[in-house]
């Protein structure tokens, strides 16, 4: 019996070990990439949101890796869930070194974890006022120049015919009556309402002082001329096209590239996923032409932020990365030609673009643009409020613009307090 | 020595379950309990303010989430319904002299083994496509439109698709709850001249009593508890009229950053399926007959 005493102790101790090496192990995959030993060179990681660069960041790794030897893993990632993701991963020590920061807001809540860059060379060469600046620290690096707006096909419409309410909606009704889309959202909380809930917002004379005087009361929507007009613009489009709720963003730009949707509310980005389907006809890109808007809004999608978090072999290796991106070669074709970013660097040149992103660059390099508000809402009304107040408004008919943009006025409310 | 062998058994199989339930269900669930009295982002570097029992008033308060209370339990009284029924129903087809109750069996548990996630989308797919489709060949726009876009037809999808999972998992407890009734009464019965729905109803589901005990007791929980096929279905919409329980709870927390208030509500969550499920045990199990 004493063998099965012996026996016993020990499964019940080899279960205990396999346990703890099974959390060690974890550990030990970070520590591969940490610490990986001294002489080795410092491993870095990278999490970031936008999904349509992730293979092409992948491939720009690689090619790190091979210059500079240096391990660069890329966290992939689905896009919408990435603010969850991260603050995971922040919290339970797995961050990244190097991860991407949307806006001021999101820099407000992270901003125990992002490192001051403001001494670092490369950033000498952003654009001006395309940092993100955090106090007066310098923390992201802007990804790119981008910008969205109507996207239409050349050949079913004439951008003069959409340059104010009237002719917009005759267009759309329209192609209602031949049974085309006229203008496609598409159901994902951004591309629902979250870029179109801009051009209200962009149209005041200082949309960041505007939405604070409406987080303190004392300016209210329903008040406001531009987001009376804008009701009456998102009436005419739910009244005049099939409901967004059934697209999602690969069908709403797939059903454009097939031609069966005239126009629909875009950003330069969606050029890749066009360029893949080939599509047969010229497109661009026009204002939403709220209250005669003749402009694009552009703005910064995102930008690159290093993990104050890690140790500072890691952190130098992030910023070397960062450096090499931007400021060798290599990294900048890359962000030219494979992500077909427009480059928000004054040294890198923007290289052969689509024509989406020509317009955006054409607009962006003449000052007629408008800004992107959405960088300023308070953190995830979009997801959190505008998009509920949205799909309500998709689904009953019979609920009038004005009961939209009260209801996105009681949304604001919700999120600011 | 007879004993203690027997002890050293039980701990081979009972040790490492214990130290795996312990740190991932106990010691969070600890955890979480301290949170909830805090007010917190759930960004680790930021400060945690103490505030009481506020989070637990506030949540009184909250309309959003007495809302979701409601859509959740509508949802799992319903699908409790339906689920049983189904699977009950099911259940009695598969034990019946039917040629391919075999075949049946299998093809009627298979939604059960596809995850959850992937079930609504491909439900989405269904309600998008086939149902429009139907609607337009047939002509019943009234029933065959995309329920998944109306604010009172989303729940019911849910309610359905949820059903279409678990009815076969369900059933396989009515089954083997039906197998073991032994043949000789139900054939007392019938000599008696109890008609089919007599013997149903006196001596199947009498003896049935812990098969209910059983399916009632999962259902219920995982009704309460669903979040996979909410997300990949509805994800709460349109308009938040599909939000449960447990995606209000991930939105608090995720969406709005509101780590403590989301760690109340997860806790009022818990005391309420607890209460429910453990109330349905105890009077399920009070019906059930010993032979």
């Amino acid at each position: 019996m004493a063998f099965n005493k012996k026996f016993v102790t020990g499964m019940t101790f080899a279960a205990t070990i396999s346990l703890l090496a099974a959390c060690g192990g974890g550990g030990g995959d970070e520590g591969g990439s940490e610490g990986g030993s001294g002489e080795q060179s410092q491993g870095i990681s990278i999490f970031q949101t936008k999904v349509e660069i992730s293979e092409q960041l992948e491939a720009a790794a690689e090619a790190y890796t091979e210059e500079t030897g240096v391990p660069v893993e890329v966290i992939g990632t689905t896009g919408d869930d990435y603010a969850q993701q991260l603050q995971i991963r922040l919290n339970n020590g797995t961050g990244p070194s190097i991860m991407s920061v949307q806006n001021a807001e999101v820099a407000e809540r992270l901003e125990s974890y992002l490192y001051d860059l403001s001494g670092e060379d490369f950033v000498s060469n952003i654009a001006p006022d395309m940092e993100l600046m955090l106090d007066d620290k310098l923390v992201g690096v802007p990804y790119s120049v981008e910008g969205f707006g109507i996207v239409y096909n050349t050949e079913m419409v004439d951008p003069a015919d959409i340059q104010d309410y009237d002719s917009f909606v005759s267009t759309l009704e329209d192609f209602n009556a031949e049974g085309i889309n006229g203008f496609g959202l598409s159901s994902e909380a951004y591309f629902l309402i979250g870029h179109i809930s801009n051009y209200p917002f962009s149209l005041q004379e200082d949309p960041v002082e505007f939405m604070e005087q409406l987080s303190n009361g004392e300016v209210t929507l329903t008040e406001t001329e531009e987001f009376q007009r804008f009701g009456e613009f998102m009436e005419a489009i739910r009244d005049n096209t099939p409901t967004p709720l059934n697209t999602t963003y690969d069908t709403q730009v797939g059903d454009f590239a097939a031609g069966q949707t005239a126009m629909i509310h875009q950003g330069n980005w969606a050029a890749g996923m066009l360029d893949e389907f080939e599509v047969d006809f010229e497109y661009g890109m026009a204002p939403f032409p709220l209250e005669g808007n003749d402009k694009l809004a552009v703005g910064v999608g995102s930008n690159w932020a290093v993990n104050a978090e890690k140790d500072q072999a890691e952190i130098d290796a992030a910023i070397e990365f960062l450096d090499w991106l931007h400021n060798s070669e290599t990294g900048q074709r890359f962000i030219v030609e494979e992500f077909g970013f427009i480059p928000a660097m004054t040294n890198i040149e923007a290289g052969d673009l689509d024509p989406l992103s020509q317009a955006v660059l054409e607009a962006s390099n003449s000052g007629e643009t408008i800004p992107w508000s959405h960088n300023y809402y308070p953190a995830n009304v979009v997801p959190n409020d505008f998009t509920p107040v949205a799909e309500s408004f998709f689904v009953n008919e019979d609920m009038t613009g004005e009961e939209l943009v009260e209801n996105l006025q009681a949304a604001w409310e919700n999120a600011a307090q | 020595m007879a004993n203690r062998k027997k002890i050293g058994w039980y701990l081979i199989f009972t040790v490492p379950l214990l130290l795996i339930f312990t740190l991932i269900v106990l010691v969070p669930f600890v955890i979480g309990i301290y949170y909830a009295f805090f007010q917190w982002d759930g960004i680790g570097a930021n400060p945690m303010v103490f505030n009481g029992l506020d989070n637990f008033v506030r949540l009184m308060e909250d309309e959003r989430f007495l809302r979701s209370t409601w859509l959740t339990v509508l949802f799992t009284v319903l699908s409790v319904i339906t689920v049983n029924a189904v699977g009950l129903a099911f259940a009695l087809l598969v034990t019946s002299k039917l040629k391919l109750a075999n075949l049946a069996r299998t093809m009627l548990f298979m939604p059960y083994l596809i995850g959850g996630l992937i079930l609504g989308y491909i439900w989405q797919f269904v309600f998008l496509d086939v149902f429009t489709l139907i609607g337009d060949v047939t002509g019943l726009e009234s029933i065959f439109f995309n329920w998944l876009n109306n604010e009172d037809f989303a729940l019911f999808a849910l309610v359905f698709v949820f059903t279409w999972q678990m009815a076969g998992y369900v059933m396989i407890v009515y089954i083997a709850g039906i197998q073991g009734i032994p043949g000789e009464v139900i054939e007392a019965a019938r000599i008696d001249g109890a008609s089919g729905w007599q013997r149903f109803l006196r001596i199947t589901v009498p003896l049935l009593m812990p098969a209910f005990t059983i399916s009632l007791f999962l259902t219920l929980s995982y009704g309460f508890k669903i979040y996979d096929v909410n997300l990949s279905l509805t994800g709460g919409g349109p308009a938040n009229a599909t939000e449960l329980f447990a995606m209000n709870i991930y939105n608090e927390i995720f969406g709005y950053g509101n780590y403590g208030y989301g760690q109340a509500k997860a806790i009022v969550f818990f005391v309420i399926i607890a209460a429910i499920t453990l109330t349905q045990v105890y009077i399920t199990k009070k019906k059930e007959v010993e032979m």
